[in-house]
């Protein structure tokens, strides 16, 4: 009995503190996830008319970008509720 | 004998530059045979896409060194051939990601790239950088350039690449900064695409971005750091009497000023001088005039010298040997 309460309780307290964590790198992924974005917009300027880097080291990198490419996708799609996400992050409801 | 034209620290670079038609070619290759004549190992390579050198020493050139005398090698690089193969290299680095592709339809994309502007540039200057990575083979290279606008820009790159570079790096560093915060706090990030799983670099000396742009960085500082050296490289100019190269040429003394690379010598060619006076050219002769006047004052600083106009065009070993050793003799 007492074992089964110790057993709840420290569930309890790692999930909280799980949550604790996350929130503590909130924001420091959002920063993550905008440079990154910010990273792979710089590289693909190109397609939406902003001057690119040289097209050697565009090609190069572009093979090792995929995750880049991704977040920057996930971004374009995501932009409508940008405000949302700050919110969110915010707090504001 | 002019310093700026011979080997002082490892193998040395001369860039001949100049409005289309003032002589570059017919300069470089004298300055390329009297150099290989006096037992320098010389290559001259034509970097301009539409080549003459081939004709100004009556020999079929190629993109590989031809022996034309005893110390004397010229080869004429075949710009679309570069491109081409560029291109290709640069496909065959992009085969990785073709997961991608097909999303963002970079297919249609490489198809076009070979048209995109800047894409000469980049391909002299890594038909420029070949070159100087192996210059250990030789005592002297000369290049005989495109005209003034394209070389110029070619010799912008590495400057404007490096500042690409380094602007890259540094917001690399911030995420791959970003990323160890977190994997300190979460652990390690996995990243999931289509089924597929890996764990995302933070460091910077397993980040492939981070390796790729210093590797870029690397081989542009190389080629910036040989053109910048007074004692690796030397420019010169090659202008008409006229105004118009005039201008030009104290506009490329201006940018080649901002981007650091030694300008040593403006060679005046084709100055007519004349016994006695023939009305019919009697304009020309004063435009001679005034620009020569107005070359001492403006170039301060830089040699300058006055070739002639020869009786004959300067063809042959012979003449070119002649007409080089008047450039090279100080």
């Amino acid at each position: 009995m007492v074992k089964k309460i110790i057993e709840d309780v420290s569930a309890f307290l790692k999930g909280f503190g799980s949550a604790f964590k996350q929130q503590s790198t909130e924001y420091i992924e959002f920063e993550e996830r905008e440079l990154e974005n910010v990273f792979a917009l710089i590289l693909m300027g190109a397609f939406v008319g902003i001057p690119s880097p040289p097209t050697t080291l565009v090609v190069r990198l572009m093979p090792h970008m995929v995750r880049e490419m991704h977040v920057m996708q996930r971004r374009a799609v995501d932009l409508d509720d940008v405000f949302g996400e700050i919110a969110g992050m915010f707090d504001i409801d | 004998m002019r310093e700026f034209l011979l080997p002082k620290k490892g193998f040395r670079t001369i860039f001949v530059i100049g409005k289309g038609g003032v002589g570059k070619t017919t300069t470089s290759a004298a300055i390329a045979t009297a150099l290989a004549r006096r037992g320098y190992r010389t290559l001259i390579v034509s970097l301009d896409p539409a080549h003459n050198l081939g004709d100004v020493f009556m020999v079929a050139l190629s993109d590989k060194p031809k022996k034309l005398a005893e110390n004397l090698y010229a080869s004429e690089l075949d710009m679309e051939k570069l491109i081409k193969a560029y291109l290709k290299h640069l496909e065959n680095n992009l085969k990785n990601m073709y997961r991608y592709l097909t999303v963002i339809n970079l297919e249609k994309y490489f198809e076009v790239l070979s048209f995109s502007p800047g894409i000469e540039e980049y391909a002299t200057l890594e038909a420029i950088r070949n070159i100087l990575l192996e210059g250990d083979e030789w005592d002297i290279i000369v290049f005989d350039t495109p005209p003034t606008g394209l070389t110029l820009r070619v010799l912008a790159l590495p400057k404007i690449s490096l500042i690409w570079a380094d602007k890259l790096i540094e917001i690399r560093r911030k995420i791959l900064e970003r990323r160890r915060m977190i994997a300190k706090i979460q652990g390690e990030q996995k990243f999931v695409i289509e089924g597929q799983e890996f764990v995302l670099p933070k460091e910077e000396e397993e980040d492939p971005v981070m390796k790729e742009l210093k590797k870029y960085r690397e081989e542009i500082e190389f080629v910036d750091k040989v053109i910048t050296d007074p004692n690796k490289t030397s420019v010169i100019a090659v202008m008409n009497p006229e105004m118009l190269p005039f201008y030009e040429t104290e506009r490329a003394r201006e940018s080649l000023k901002k981007f650091g690379i030694p300008f040593n010598l403006v060679v005046v060619n084709k100055v007519i001088t004349l016994e006695r006076d023939v009305p019919e050219i009697r304009v020309k002769l004063d435009a001679q005039r005034k620009v020569l006047e107005e070359i001492t004052s403006k170039f301060g600083g830089i040699e300058i010298l006055k070739i002639p106009m020869f009786p004959e065009e300067p063809r042959g070993l012979g003449w070119l040997e002649k007409l080089g050793g008047m450039v090279i003799e100080g």
